[in-house]
């Protein structure tokens, strides 16, 4: 899956001494050791695997970093720029690579982002049955419940959701699903029966198409960030369209304070939140709630 | 025998005279060949923003003809983790001059390196300069292939007076 954008070198270290099933994260500063982050902790690469002694770590160049962004484009910066004024780039096999750098802005608007000085590679996972704990507290008589995934970056919310789909699939419960993928990583590995996919379009323009064109039981989104999201799935709502989404929150206590929810919680549009951790490594269930926030599964 | 030894010698040389024309052509339909293909980049980078590996791909066939292979070259090298160098590129171009592979060079160096506004200005550069060197090739043709195939007819009559 990366040889194709890493370096050989870092990336024969990775496949031979390095589990890679558990590397969440590798990250390339430029002029900055290596870090790579296994089972949600951060080790530096070395010649001989992973340590978390700075001498003998491997050090990304500006170089190196710059050819990995050009790889991850399939040598085509230009065909990724969109996504590139996000901030990211995903590749055909949904690795996710934020970048750092300058980004160019022109009227108020980004034309782009240039001088490439960071990049953070996000190893997609298939944890089969990893939404298992949950899934009898979503999936009821009725069918499934709006659900809103808690957590904070990389701990698995991306994950959670596409085994759920899967689950859904695996049961041959024939819910129409619309996996709504902004940044085409949500998609991978999922295999579901009855799922389409609409892929780099925004929450409020593949809600309202989606909805009209393909006639989903259920949406499912990643990371809803923006009152524009807010409304487009309070308009899924409306529709009697079921919900399945995520956002960044590292506890319940958090996510209550986030001005961007109030609305939608006093609502009872979501009848479900899953508060995810890496506390036991990413993935962990923190709690499952209901949508007057009682907690109906504890994990401790 | 003696007259087919005649047409032969004549045929020779016009021959020899034809083959050292030969890379004048190529070397011109090389680079109507190479401003077409940075045309077609540069609209397509433009509309359809397809990846450059397609791109080339899908570069229709006369044209790719006479590249001289180097697309196929720089799509072998896309595919691996080197750099870019001269011999791996121009193998089978042995009839360009070096300050021209080196222009080459740079024009395939920057492609895809850039987002669609920056890049088309990049290729549009290049376009300029490759009419430059494509309208020297015009007069290079015109002066020494015409050349070339007068002087083999030359030589021909010449063996055949000999001969006779």
């Amino acid at each position: 899956m990366l040889e194709k954008i890493l370096p050989d070198n870092f990336h024969k270290i990775l496949s031979e001494k390095v589990n890679m099933r558990a590397v969440n994260e590798i990250r390339l500063r430029a002029d900055r050791p290596v870090v790579v982050n296994v089972s949600g902790k951060n080790f530096f690469l070395c010649e001989s695997g992973v340590t978390s002694n700075v001498r003998g770590a491997l050090y990304a160049s500006k170089i190196i970093i710059e050819d990995v962004i050009f790889r991850a484009s399939e040598c085509s910066i230009y065909s990724v720029n969109e996504q590139i004024k996000k901030g990211f780039i995903v590749t055909d096999e949904a690795v996710r690579i934020g970048i750092g750098g300058n980004m160019i802005e022109e009227n108020g608007r980004i034309k782009t982002m240039t001088n490439f000085s960071s990049c953070n590679i996000r190893v997609p996972h298939v944890v089969k049955n990893c939404c298992l704990t949950a899934f009898p507290y979503m999936v009821g008589e009725h069918g499934v419940e709006n659900t809103l995934v808690i957590s904070p970056p990389a701990c698995g919310k991306t994950t959670f959701l596409r085994d759920f789909v899967y689950q859904l699939s695996e049961r041959n419960l024939a819910f129409n699903i619309l996996l709504l993928d902004e940044r085409g990583e949500l998609d991978q590995g999922i295999n579901s029966k009855f799922t389409d996919r609409i892929a780099f379009a925004s929450k409020k323009v593949g809600f309202e198409n989606g909805i009209r064109s393909l006639a989903p039981d259920i949406i499912v989104t990643d990371e809803i960030g923006q009152m524009e999201d807010v409304e487009a799935i309070r308009y899924a709502s409306s529709c009697g369209v079921k919900v399945l989404a995520s956002t960044h929150a590292d506890s319940m206590e958090t996510f209550l304070k986030k001005p961007l929810f109030e609305g939608l919680l006093k609502e009872k549009i979501f009848k479900r939140f899953v508060l995810l951790s890496k506390r036991n490594g990413p993935g962990t269930f923190e709690g499952i709630y209901n949508e007057n926030l009682a907690r109906i599964y504890n994990s401790r | 025998m003696k007259y087919v030894l005649i047409v032969i010698m004549f045929c020779v040389c016009c021959g020899v005279g034809y083959f050292f024309s030969i890379k004048y052509m190529k070397r011109k339909r090389f680079w109507a060949s190479l401003i077409a293909l940075a045309d077609k980049l540069s609209l397509e980078i433009n509309f359809s923003r397809e990846r450059l590996r397609v791109l080339l791909a899908n570069f229709d066939g006369a044209n790719k003809k006479n590249l001289l292979e180097i697309d196929e070259r720089f799509v072998d090298f896309l595919d691996k983790k080197c750099e870019l160098t001269n011999e791996e590129i121009f193998k089978k171009a042995a009839c360009l001059k070096p300050e021209e592979k080196d222009v080459i060079l740079l024009f395939l160096k920057t492609l895809g390196r850039s987002d669609v506004e920056n890049q088309t200005k990049e290729i549009q550069t290049f376009i300029a300069r490759f009419n430059e060197i494509k309208l020297a090739c015009d007069v290079e043709q015109k002066k020494y292939g015409g050349l070339s195939i007068k002087l083999g007819i030359v030589a021909g009559i010449f063996c055949a007076i000999i001969l006779i």
